[in-house]
Formats: structure tokens, sequence, C-alpha cells
């Protein structure tokens, strides 16, 4: 499938053999942290190793947050019900049958159930396509109030306001359990920053960066974030179980919301989108609240509650953003050169059965496509169809419906009647990224990429649906079809590979947008005004590129623009689209030189034509 | 049966003063105010502080409005004003405000619960039935609460610019209106009547540090519905207070306490953009 051959492009050293990138990285800092939970019993007294297997527990609760929060862009206040989920399970468990082995096993299964299956309810209710960020926290805040006031109407199954105390629970000492919660939390450490630095990780980061264009380049995002729901969800119900487990006591505070939200205050303190942030954030503020909240009662919450909102007023990035910001300023000026990538990568080049260069299938068809805003039409009974190897310009008036009949070819919720027929099949009420695995690839009018992910990453992303990427590690190799790579080699972004796209400039966003899409390798191509703010030289690469494709790959592309000029230079046909209806449709010199567009686009408003011919 | 009707129109006509200020704050700046709960607490306060003073029980709102004006103003000139593009993070950062405010009350006034007198005891009889006539006022309160805004948004200038503003603030901006100073203004009245609905309740319930709590998530609820709507804040107060009361009268009250928080987010996932145009 990969032609290795063709990897010309070397971005720095090769990959140190043997030994896994990730392996080095998580592994150092997990060797020190072992130590630390080895010497801890021989250093720390009673009352702080007690305090500390709290604290590590609800470190792990607080790593799903952040996971959440800080990686995925989902703020949420509900982990705490999970948390209460599992410590319930077992406070249930042990109390209604004893303490026992099978009553262990059976309650970590009740656990793990309960929260995985009340996690995929509340994901599949929080993300659907189209939902908001803000309403998923809703559901966040909805979920721990929900779950307190089942326990406390559960009477003496529950424990009611009081919780469950005086069960038998595991026969450990507090060294053992202090050496079981730190290895779990550097466990979890472990795990979770392995796959979220791998290849599938950082489709976390794109969702958060941007989820439509996600959609767009066929990811399923709201399943995504459902099963991520499911898996941070069984973790926290775990971390509970640890907790109770160790504590003997199960209260309604373990998953109320006021918990919750102190979860991602430890988040935020330590850090957003930094693991190790997260669990430096738990372990202070549990210890620090244990120790001062007897002798400063009010005033530590209200250090607390103080350090909260300058760290989210100014340090969004917490202390070990902060930090990190830090240390890159540091390097800058002492002059150290800057860390480009965290690993090379190398091009290369996907074969592809050539096309036949005589293919003109139907790939696009429009069937009395309508698009109505309460009484307002903005499309009206539009039909067209296109083949491979043309490249139709839609053109009209600001206000004709362009962008609007390309919103409603790409997502199947956007028409309100008609039919549309991508590469033969009818895209009924179909998701964006359904319609994308038909065949489609959508361009953004205004650069669509992943700001805080780097080129290389960028265009991997777009390789997700075609080649399942590793869960634990960043591969060196990026393999792109011929175009797309011929995109990134023609504008320069080959050198650029890692670094941010937030840091390119408006054309480079362009094409690397471009170069993702061509990465999907569509039949259909759908450009909003691909060349709007491009330099001239830009515009004439991209006239190459785009009369390429249409050539070699015998690639449909739509087209919406202003320029008439540059219109008449690539198309083969062209649409003129007037007050929602199609009102010319043929060859380029039969359209340029008709009266209508010139009647059109000079305002002038004799009777249309279209609509006499329609 | 009587009483039930009142009880729904007392619940919603409560609902709505609590949530009003909330609703303001959202439809103008487009923020979730997670700070209203503490807002609701200050007023509680100086409710119970005009109550010890002797005042008359009629300037207890007006104080807390003042008080919690005043706050508010600060907390967004001090915080708020810098979170206007992070929607996500001003309501971690008035939750954190919150959580300030909550303590250094607790510092201030003590742990306990305290209880401030209703101006007005007793009952009246309405078509046969004993009601309470301070719940009776709450509907003239929230009726007033209505008018004045609606007054103040549609008869006066700076209603002309916060209706600007919340139609399209760039080109409000472009025009000359200084958005900046709509904001401020509107966080101000948010949090004064924040601490307005709290004066007014407190009377119905006890005084303790963590009393807009419970509050909170329910006027959350309900301005989310609404879509940041006076009318359709009405609205969704009678429709859901009703239901609330319906629960907890025929079913339990725990459900009852859980209705709106469900029935909200149920409504908003089959319309998420609330119900200000249905």
């Amino acid at each position: 499938m990969r032609d290795r051959g063709s990897a010309l492009r070397s971005m720095a050293s090769v990959p140190q053999p043997g030994m896994p990138n990730w392996l080095i990285r998580a592994g150092l800092p997990a060797l020190v942290g072992a130590a630390l939970v080895v010497a801890g019993p021989w250093i720390l007294d009673t009352y702080m190793l007690n305090i500390l297997v709290r604290a590590l527990f609800v470190a792990i609760a607080a790593l799903t947050v952040d996971v959440l929060w800080g990686f995925s862009g989902t703020l949420t206040f509900g982990q705490s019900a999970f948390f209460g989920i599992g410590a319930y399970a077992l406070a249930i468990g042990f109390t209604q049958f004893g303490f026992g082995p099978w009553q262990a096993l059976l309650s970590l299964a009740a656990a793990v159930g309960m929260a995985a299956a009340v996690a995929g309810f509340v994901g599949w209710l929080s993300f659907y396509p189209g939902s908001t960020p803000l309403y998923a926290s809703v559901i966040s805040l909805v979920l721990p109030i929900i779950l307190v006031q089942i326990l406390y109407s559960g009477g003496s199954f529950t424990g009611s306001s009081s919780g469950l105390v005086g069960f038998e629970s595991f026969d450990l000492s507090l060294e053992g359990w202090f050496r079981l919660a730190g290895a779990t939390v550097i466990g979890a450490l472990v795990v979770a920053s392995v796959a979220l630095s791998s290849d599938a990780g950082r489709v976390l980061s794109a969702m958060r960066d941007n989820d439509e264009r996600c959609t767009y380049l066929g990811i399923d995002t709201s399943l995504v974030r459902i099963g991520l729901t499911v898996i941070t969800g069984v973790v926290a119900a775990l971390a509970g179980f640890g907790y109770v487990g160790f504590s003997g006591v199960a209260a309604p505070e373990n998953a109320g919301f006021v918990f919750g939200t102190q979860l991602v205050v430890m988040v935020a303190l330590g850090g957003r989108g930094s693991l190790i942030g997260a669990v430096v954030g738990a372990v202070v503020i549990e210890v620090a609240s244990a120790y001062l909240s007897s002798s400063l009662p009010f005033v530590w919450e209200l250090i607390v509650g103080v350090a909260f909102v300058v760290v989210i007023v100014v340090l969004p990035g917490g202390l070990f953003g902060s930090l990190r910001d830090a240390a890159t300023a540091l390097r800058g000026r002492i002059g150290a050169a800057p860390v480009l990538a965290l690993s090379p990568v190398t091009l290369a080049t996907l074969e592809r059965a050539a096309v036949a260069p005589d293919r003109n299938d139907v790939v696009v068809e429009a069937d009395g496509v309508s698009k109505h805003f309460g009484s307002l039409s903005v499309l009206s009974g539009v039909s067209f169809t296109a083949r491979q190897g043309e490249l139709v310009s839609i053109v009209g008036p600001n206000g004709a419906g362009k962008t609007t009949l390309i919103r409603c070819l790409a997502d199947g919720r956007e028409r309100s009647e008609g039919t549309v027929r991508i590469a033969g099949h009818a895209i009924a009420r179909l998701a964006p990224d359904r319609i994308v695995g038909l065949g489609l690839g959508r361009k953004f009018q205004a650069a669509s990429v992943f700001e805080t992910l780097s080129v290389a990453d960028c265009l991997r992303i777009a390789r997700v649906k075609s080649d399942p990427p590793s869960f634990v590690g960043a591969s060196p190799l990026l393999a792109l079809p011929a175009a797309a790579r011929a995109v990134v080699e023609s504008s320069g972004l080959a050198e650029r590979l890692g670094e941010q796209a937030r840091f390119l400039s408006h054309g480079l966003k362009q094409a690397l947008e471009l170069a993702m899409v061509l990465a999907l390798e569509p039949r259909v191509l759908l450009l909003d005004e691909p060349t709007a703010g491009l330099t001239r030289t830009e515009r004439q690469v991209f006239a190459g590129v785009l009369t390429e494709l249409v050539a070699r790959e015998r690639l449909c592309v739509l087209i919406i623009e202003h320029d008439l000029d540059f219109v008449r230079q690539i198309s083969s046909r062209i649409i003129l689209l007037h007050r929602g209806r199609v009102a010319l449709d043929g060859p380029v010199a039969d359209v340029v030189d008709d009266p209508l567009i010139r009647e059109i686009y000079t305002g002038n408003n004799r009777p249309q034509r279209g609509e006499v011919m329609s | 049966m009587i009483t039930l009707v009142l009880d729904i129109i007392t619940t919603a006509a409560i609902l709505f003063i609590v949530s009003a200020g909330l609703l303001i704050v959202f439809g103008v700046m487009k923020i979730i105010n997670f700070a209203h709960a503490a807002f609701i607490t200050i007023g509680a306060y100086a409710g119970l502080g005009a109550s010890r003073l002797g005042l008359s029980p009629v300037l207890a709102p007006a104080l807390a409005f003042l008080a919690g004006g005043l706050i508010g103003v600060a907390a967004e000139r001090v915080v708020v004003r810098r979170l206007y593009g992070r929607p996500l993070d001003a309501i971690l950062a008035t939750w954190g405000l919150s959580i300030v405010i909550g303590q250094l009350v607790t510092l201030a006034f003590g742990r306990e619960v305290q209880f401030v007198p209703a101006p007005v005891s007793g009952t009246v009889m309405i078509l046969g039935e004993d009601y309470s006539s301070y719940r009776l006022l709450m509907v003239l309160a929230a009726i007033v609460i209505a008018a004045l805004f609606t007054g103040l948004l549609n008869g006066t200038r700076l209603g002309l610019s916060t209706r600007a503003v919340i139609m399209n603030e760039t080109l409000a901006q472009g025009l000359g209106i200084d958005s900046t100073r709509v904001r401020l203004i509107t966080f101000g009245i948010g949090c004064g009547l924040a601490a307005t609905a709290g004066a007014l309740i407190t009377p119905l319930a006890s005084v303790d540090p963590n009393m807009g709590l419970s509050w909170l998530i329910g006027a959350f609820m309900l301005v989310m519905i609404s879509g940041g709507s006076l009318l359709t804040l009405g609205l969704s107060c009678i429709v859901l207070g009703g239901l609330q009361v319906l629960a907890s009268t025929f079913i339990s009250p725990i459900l009852g306490g859980l209705t709106i928080a469900v029935l909200a987010a149920v409504a908003l996932r089959l319309r998420p953009e609330g119900f200000a145009r249905a």
C-alpha cells in the first residue's frame, strides 16, 4: 500500500532504532513516580499517607476531567457522578452481600457496567450532529444532581443523606493502599499520555480545535465523543470504587455537583491539557485542604476560589501550562534550537489504481433542491448534474444561494425539499461525515484547519477514515494520495510539516485545507471561493492544481467563484444561480457571453430569462 | 384545586424573579453568570441586614439591588470583562467568583442558618381557600420586575443601545454605541436583580451562605430553554414550574425537585436554540 521508495524528504534525524519514542517520553517520569510510590510509606507519616491515598483516587477522576475538557474540549461538571457510581457500587454491594471475593467482583462489575451504561446514555444525549459544547456542559451539570436525588431517596439501600458506612472492605494495609493507589495513578498517566499522543489520540485535539472540519473529514465526532465519555466514565467509577474501598464511607457528596466542580478547579489550577498538571492539581488541593481546612476553614476555600478565578482569567493554561510557556520562552531567549516536531515526519505517496482517463460517470445529481427559512426561500427547485472530469463553476450575485447549495449537497439535513445523489447514492438525511464517505470533499470559504495541530497532524487527521491510526505510537511516515502530496509540495507546506497550523499564512492555510480535503481521495470536490484573499501568483498555482486534478484524477469539481476571468480560465461549465434558481447552465463560452450575466451583475432588473425557462 | 392553581402561579412567579437577572446577562452578553447564586445570597443577607436594622421591609429589595448591583459592576470590571471571547471560561470564572463571595459571606456572617420574618404575614382568603399572602405578593413582584425591565428596554436610550448590542454587537459598535458600557450596566442590573430575588425569597426560606446554589440550576435551565427572551422565560416558568408543582404534589417531592432540570435538558436536546422564536 505505502510506497516507501518515494519517501523523499526527511525532516530531521531518523527515530532511534529499537526504542519507540513514546516509551522514552513516558518511561522516565513513570520510573520516578514508581520510586516515589515505593518509598512513600517509609518517609511519610500515617496521617499524610491516609490523605494521599484519597487524593490519588481523586486525582484519577481529575485526570478524566482533564482528558474530556483539556483534550477534547468538553467542559464537564459530571465526572463526580461516575465517581459516585463506583463508590456506591462497592458500598451497596458490600453492605447487601457482605465482603468476599465474589462480592468484590460483582460490585466491580456493577460499577463498570452502571458507569458504562449511564455514560453511554449521557453521551448519546450530549453529542449529536450539531450539538453545542454548552449543551454537553448542561447535561453534565444535571447528571450529578439527579444521581444525588436518587441517592437521597434510596432509603436504607443507599443510606440516604448520611451515606453508607460500616461495611467490611478489602483487608489491605495503609502502605498497601498507598502503593496500589500510586501505581494506579502512574498506570493511568502512562496509558493516557501514550494514547493521547498517539495518532489516534490526536483526533481528540482536532475535535476540540474544529469539530466541523473533523466531521467534513468523514469522522463521526459524536461517536468518538460518546466513546470517550464511556471510557472516562468507567475510569472515574473505578476511582470512586477504590476511594470507598479504602475509606469505607460512601456519601452523597462523593457524587455531587460541588465535587464535580472541585474536580474542574483542580484541573484548571494544575493545567488543563497537561495530564501531570491535573494529577498535581488534585493532589496538592486535596492535601492542602486536609491540612488547612481545620486551621483556616473558610480562608482556605477563599484562597482556592481566588486562585481559580485568577488562573481562568490570566493563566488559562494553569500551573503546568505556564511552566511550559516559560520553558519555551527561555529556550527562545538563550537561542536554543526550537523543537520543531516531536517526531520527524517523512512524506510518502499512496499508490492508487489509475483512473481511466475517459471516466465520466455522473457523480452529482441534484433534483428539485429547495431550501426555505420560514417563508423565505433561498433555493427553489435547483436541478443539475455534474460528471467526473468536469469543473463546474457556480456563479451568481451575493444572496443567490451559492453557499446554501454547497451546504445542501454536503449535509443531508440542510435542504427542505428535493433529492441529491453523490456518486450514485441518495444522501437522504445523512450527516456530513457519512456523505464524505460517499466520496465528497468540501473546502470551506474561510480556511478551516486544526489551529493547534502541526501541519503533518492536520493531514494525518484527514487520513484517519481510510488508514486506521495507531493507538500507541505516532507514525514517522505520512502517506498521502498523490494529489494531496502535490499540493503539499508545490505550496511549500512540505518544509513546515512540524509547525502548528495557526502560524501559517492565510494562503498556506488555504493550501493546507485543500490538501486535507484531497487526502480524502474524494470523487467530488466542493470549493467555496477558494481564491478569496489569495495573491495573484497563489491563484495561478491554484488554477494549475485544479485543472490537473480534473484532467488526471477525473475529479468532479464544483467551485463557487466571483472572478469571472478566473472562472473562464478554469471551468468546463458554468451554472449561474440567481434568486435561488438555476438561471443558466452551459459551456463557458455560452454563459459568460449571455446578456443575462451582465444584467444580473449590473443589477438591471428586467424579466429573468431563467424564470421563463424553468 | 384552588390551592394547586395558586401554587403553580406563585411558584412560576418565584422562578421568574430568581431567573430574570440571569436571563438579562445571558441575553445581552451571551455568557452564563454562574455567580448568580452568590448574588442571590448577597441579596438575602442584605435583606437580613435590613430587617435587623429595623428598616422598612419595602426597602430590603432596593438595598439588595444596590448591594448586588455594585458588587456586580466591580466583578464585571475586574473579571468578567476579560472573558467575553471565552464563554466556557466565563462560566468557570463566575463559578470561582461565587466561591469567593460565598466564603466572604461565611467569614462575615457565619455559617449558621438564619431567618428573616416576612413583612406580610398570615393568609388571605381566595375563592374559599386560605393562601399565604407573601407568596401572592411574589406574583405582584414578578409583574413589577417584568414591567420595569420591559420599560427599561423599550422606553429608554440605554434600552435601545442594549437591544442594538443584542442584535449585532459589531454593528452597534460601528454606530458609536459603547458596548463595553452596555455590558457593564447589564451585568450590574443582572446581579442587582439576582440580589433583589434573594431579598424577596428569604422570608419564604432560610438564609445561609449556600442558599443561592439550590436555585442556580433551575434558573440556569429556565434561561437556557427560554433562549434569551423575557416572554419565553415567563412561559417556561409557568409550564415547567407548573409541572414541578404537579410532580411534587402527585408523585413525590424528590421527583418534583428534578422536574425542571430533566425536562429542560430533554427539551434542549430537541430544540438546542431554546424556544425564543417558537
